[in-house]
């Protein structure tokens, strides 16, 4: 009884009613929040509403279109395409931090983005994002090799020079490239590409993590690792408005309501690890958080057979919005398996095995497209044509008679397979079960292999996976970042994970890799993609196709797939979440 | 005693380094690499070299003053477990942080537990054979059999979210005692089945007893008797089974900290099992097994405390 008195809920509370608070759920932890070195979705929309970039994609326009953040301009790129030269934005402070003098956050410098990414080009800082500059940049490979006869990071000295790296004053950045590298600008927009303070780097040392100074929007005011994130208005925030134009749509969705107001519009975020569904979801229908996804349990109670919200979520205020991921799931295959790679009619016979449809009904409710190549829909260069001519749909009678095919090429019965997967728990255990029947309807030998994340990891990247279910989401809406997973100088334990390698697609790849976007780029994406589906080197499975509820308080929330810091760009009317405490009294 | 103590105590050093070596065998010779998780991806192989050098995975397992064996050794006793590689942030740090609201959890739940159950055994046991026993035997054997996921969910769903009795999950602006309300309700109904049924076995056992009859016999009355006489001599297996159980309370309790967001070390250990983080892994091994240890002796000792007839010698 004590205890039940103790935790009746109500009082307690001691938030100021006028504050404009935007509740949030976080579905894993933050590991740390220095850019340099952040890894995962979750660190990233926690650091993207502390840190900026010198660019950032427009919030409303689609197709995705990138435009100036901490940049005064689009750079200015020289014809030969090697050189890089932005200017940055005057009057940008840094948020105030015992790590500066007086406490008092400085004003940023072209030499904060110098320091940033030879920081991760020091080796011995060990940033897990030197993928994102490694053979780009003039000299920054020299200072990479040079970090490595320096006894730790902080034995770095990061005056030396690096050629293609330079400021000519304060606010003018240089780059100069080694080849031209037409998606720079996207990466420019990535949060680990965003500028350090030094004095925080000298002053936190390895515990800057703990501590991120940035210049946007918010600040940390408190993080109880594993449980909260607190982040308060940035006073010293540069001032950015709410976008005044956006798709033809926008005005009529409401979105363009805000329109040149001043960002943010929140006094405050509280972001809480709710890392299992049930809390989550009860979270949200108490009103407690403002935005979530829909678990796989609760999908029917939340959208009805037409797909659309059911009267109960409709009563309360709920909205849905619906909107495509950059991502694509895949089996994939070691093509330098000794009997996977000899055997194409195999490969496809495993391919026109999987009932991609039923797959995706039975484990996302629906909420995936069947994938036919790699490329997502929602990206510039996806082929609409390539459902056409793909040859591996999902047709058991075909998988049967290229299981007769594969055999007389292997000289014999087929020996059992193995596939990898991520995972141990219930529903990789299912999705396993499934692919496992899928297997044997067409006389497939396949075993099913449930190993942890490290082992998984480990066994795709000495390739030692013989298949293995994977996928991928794109870091920005550019089809080369799919394209860079099947060139062979890729190939494990870089992110080929297939090991696939093919002359012609190569030629194309490198061909591609320094076109800027045209026409005949996305001719060339849809070539290069097409030889990939011919040689099926994987069952593409699913893209993503994302469900998102939020309640009638919070505004401005429109789908985005690549942007991170979108805190900003909400708006919380806080007479409405009051409304929904009193009908929720109302339904009980 | 003072010599046995000592003796005890000088018996856990070859059992802390047992456990030091097994442990260190397990994670860095039988449990694989963890560099590519380290490295990111699309990591070169110098990039991979550079983490080993950096945690020290390049040096000789053992037979070398400076073999990782020695290191890990170092680091035990001085209790500088150095830093999580999965995000760089200290290890003790972790354990310092999580311990309070792991211990905020469990201790009023073993408390709890322990003083329900115990009064409820004797209570039980004094009406052995009625209706009453009948239903008790009977519900003790369905809470065990129903999992402890089960208690949570009905708990979270019934009683914080569906009646509003509980908040469903913590939240800073709430009171600790608040948001652990729950969670600590739940862990006492999950675990009076197992408890009441053990210390029922025990008191039955004491009831048994001719001193138990004489007690009746000379007018004494049931309060009495069971609280004064039968509890008293049942404390042995009750002393083991609390005093044993003590180490585990400082492990949280990995359900209920991640259904209700308690930030504690049952946590911080799947967390860190699920990523491979044997540096979080290995201190915490190796602080309960001290704890084990510690709390084995005192079991002993306490043995010799409540009764008479033990000596240690």
């Amino acid at each position: 009884m004590l205890l039940v008195i103790a935790g009746c809920d109500g009082s307690g509370s001691v938030v100021d009613s006028n504050e404009v608070v935007l509740h949030a759920a976080l579905t894993a932890k933050v590991r740390g929040l220095d850019p340099g070195d952040i890894g995962d979705v979750t660190s990233s929309v926690v650091g993207s509403q502390i840190f900026e970039c010198l660019y950032q994609y427009h919030y409303l326009k689609r197709p995705y279109e990138l435009i100036c953040q901490l940049a005064e301009d689009m750079p200015e790129v020289s014809e030969d395409g090697l050189t890089y030269t932005i200017k940055i934005k005057r009057g940008v402070y840094f948020a105030d931090d015992r790590c500066f003098e007086q406490g008092r956050g400085r004003e940023l410098k072209a030499s904060d983005f110098v320091f940033a990414w030879k920081r991760i080009a020091n080796i011995k800082y060990l940033s897990k994002n030197w993928w994102i500059f490694d053979n780009k940049i003039v000299g920054l490979d020299e200072f990479r090799e040079y970090t490595k006869s320096c006894k730790s990071a902080a034995d770095v000295d990061y005056s030396y020079p690096v050629e293609g790296l330079t400021t000519s004053d304060d606010y003018t950045l240089v780059i100069k490239l080694k080849k031209p590298w037409p998606q720079i600008t996207y990466l420019l927009a990535h949060l680990p590409t965003a500028p350090i303070a030094k004095e925080a780097a000298d002053f936190y040392g390895k515990d800057i993590i703990n501590h991120p100074v940035g210049t946007g929007p918010f600040k940390l005011k408190l993080w109880h690792r594993g449980s909260y994130i607190e982040l308060v208005k940035n006073p010293n925030f540069r001032g950015e408005f709410y976008p005044s134009e956006g798709q033809a749509d926008d005005l009529a969705e409401g979105y363009l309501a805000d329109a040149s107001r001043k960002l943010p519009m929140v006094d405050r975020i509280l972001m809480m690890v709710v890392q299992e569904d049930p809390p989550r979801w009860f979270l949200f229908m108490q009103g407690k958080i403002d935005v979530s996804g829909i678990p796989k349990d609760n999908f029917n109670e939340a959208i009805d057979q037409r797909g659309g919200l059911t009267a109960q979520m409709q009563k309360r205020g709920i909205t849905l919005r619906i909107f495509r991921d950059p991502s694509t799931y895949w089996l994939g295959f070691n093509m330098e398996d000794e009997v996977l790679s000899k055997n194409k009619p195999l490969r496809e016979a495993i391919s026109c095995a999987v009932d991609r449809e039923k797959y995706i009904e039975l484990f996302t409710n629906n909420r995936g497209e069947v994938a036919y190549g790699f490329v997502p829909p929602l990206m510039r260069a996806y082929d609409p044509q390539i459902k056409r001519i793909t040859k591996t749909v999902y047709n058991p009678a075909k998988a049967r008679q290229l299981v007769k095919q594969a055999e007389r090429i292997y000289g014999g019965r087929l020996p059992k397979l193995t596939l990898a997967m991520p995972g141990t728990d219930v529903v990789i255990r299912q999705r396993g079960e499934f692919l496992s029947r899928c297997f044997k309807e067409a006389g497939l030998d396949v075993e099913i292999d449930y190993m942890d994340w490290p082992t998984f990891q480990n066994k795709v990247k000495t390739k030692s996976a013989q298949m293995f279910a994977l996928g991928w989401i794109a870091d920005y809406p550019d089809a080369e970042n799919f394209l860079q997973l099947f060139y062979s100088r890729n190939a494990s334990p870089g992110p080929n994970n297939f090991n696939y390698s093919n002359p012609e697609f190569d030629s194309i790849y490198e061909q591609i890799a320094v076109m800027p976007d045209s026409d005949e780029r996305t001719r060339l994406y849809r070539k290069a993609e097409r030889i990939v589906v011919e040689d099926c080197p994987a069952v593409f499975l699913m893209h993503g196709v994302a469900y998102v509820l939020h309640h009638d308080w919070l505004y401005n929330y429109k789908p985005h797939a690549f942007g991170y810091g979108l805190s900003k760009y909400r708006r919380i009317d806080n007479t409405k979440r009051l409304a929904y405490k009193q009908l929720l009294k109302a339904v009980k | 005693m003072i010599a046995y103590i000592i003796r005890r105590l000088l018996y856990t050093i070859p059992i802390v380094f047992g456990v030091l070596l097994l442990t260190f065998v397990l994670f860095n010779v039988v449990g694989g690499d963890v560099t590519d998780q380290i490295a990111g991806k699309a990591a070169s192989k110098e990039t991979r070299e550079e983490i080993r050098r950096e945690y020290g995975w390049d040096k000789p397992l053992f037979l070398s003053l400076d073999s990782q064996f020695r290191h890990h050794l170092q680091n035990a006793v001085t209790f500088d477990f150095g830093r999580s590689w999965s995000d760089r942030e200290l290890v003790i740090d972790k354990i310092r942080r999580g311990a309070g609201p792991s211990l905020s959890l469990t201790i009023p739940m073993f408390l709890g537990t322990l003083v329900v159950s115990v009064s409820l055994a004797l209570v039980v046991a004094f009406l052995r054979g009625t209706i009453i026993d009948i239903l008790a035997v009977l519900l003790c054997v369905a809470g065990m059999s129903i999992p402890f996921l089960s208690f949570i969910l009905f708990g979270q769903y019934f009683l914080a979210f569906k009646w509003g009795l509980f908040p469903v999950f913590f939240s800073p602006d709430l009171a600790m005692v608040q948001y652990l309300a729950l969670p600590v309700l739940i862990g006492i109904a999950a675990g009076l089945g197992g408890n009441l049924r053990f210390y029922r076995t025990v008191m039955l056992d004491e009831m048994r007893s001719d001193y138990v009859r004489t007690a009746f016999a000379k007018g004494l009355n049931a309060g009495r008797v069971l609280f004064k006489h039968v509890l008293k001599n049942a404390m042995i297996p009750i002393i083991t089974r609390v005093v044993l159980a003590i180490p585990f309370l400082f492990l949280g309790s990995l359900l209920l900290e991640r259904f209700f967001g308690i930030p504690g070390l049952g946590y911080l250990m799947i967390e860190a099992i699920g990523g491979r983080d044997f540096q979080v892994i290995g201190a915490m091994t190796y602080i309960g097994a001290l704890l084990f240890v510690v709390f084995n002796l005192i079991t002993d000792i306490c043995y010799c405390l409540v009764d008479p007839r033990v000596s240690l010698e």
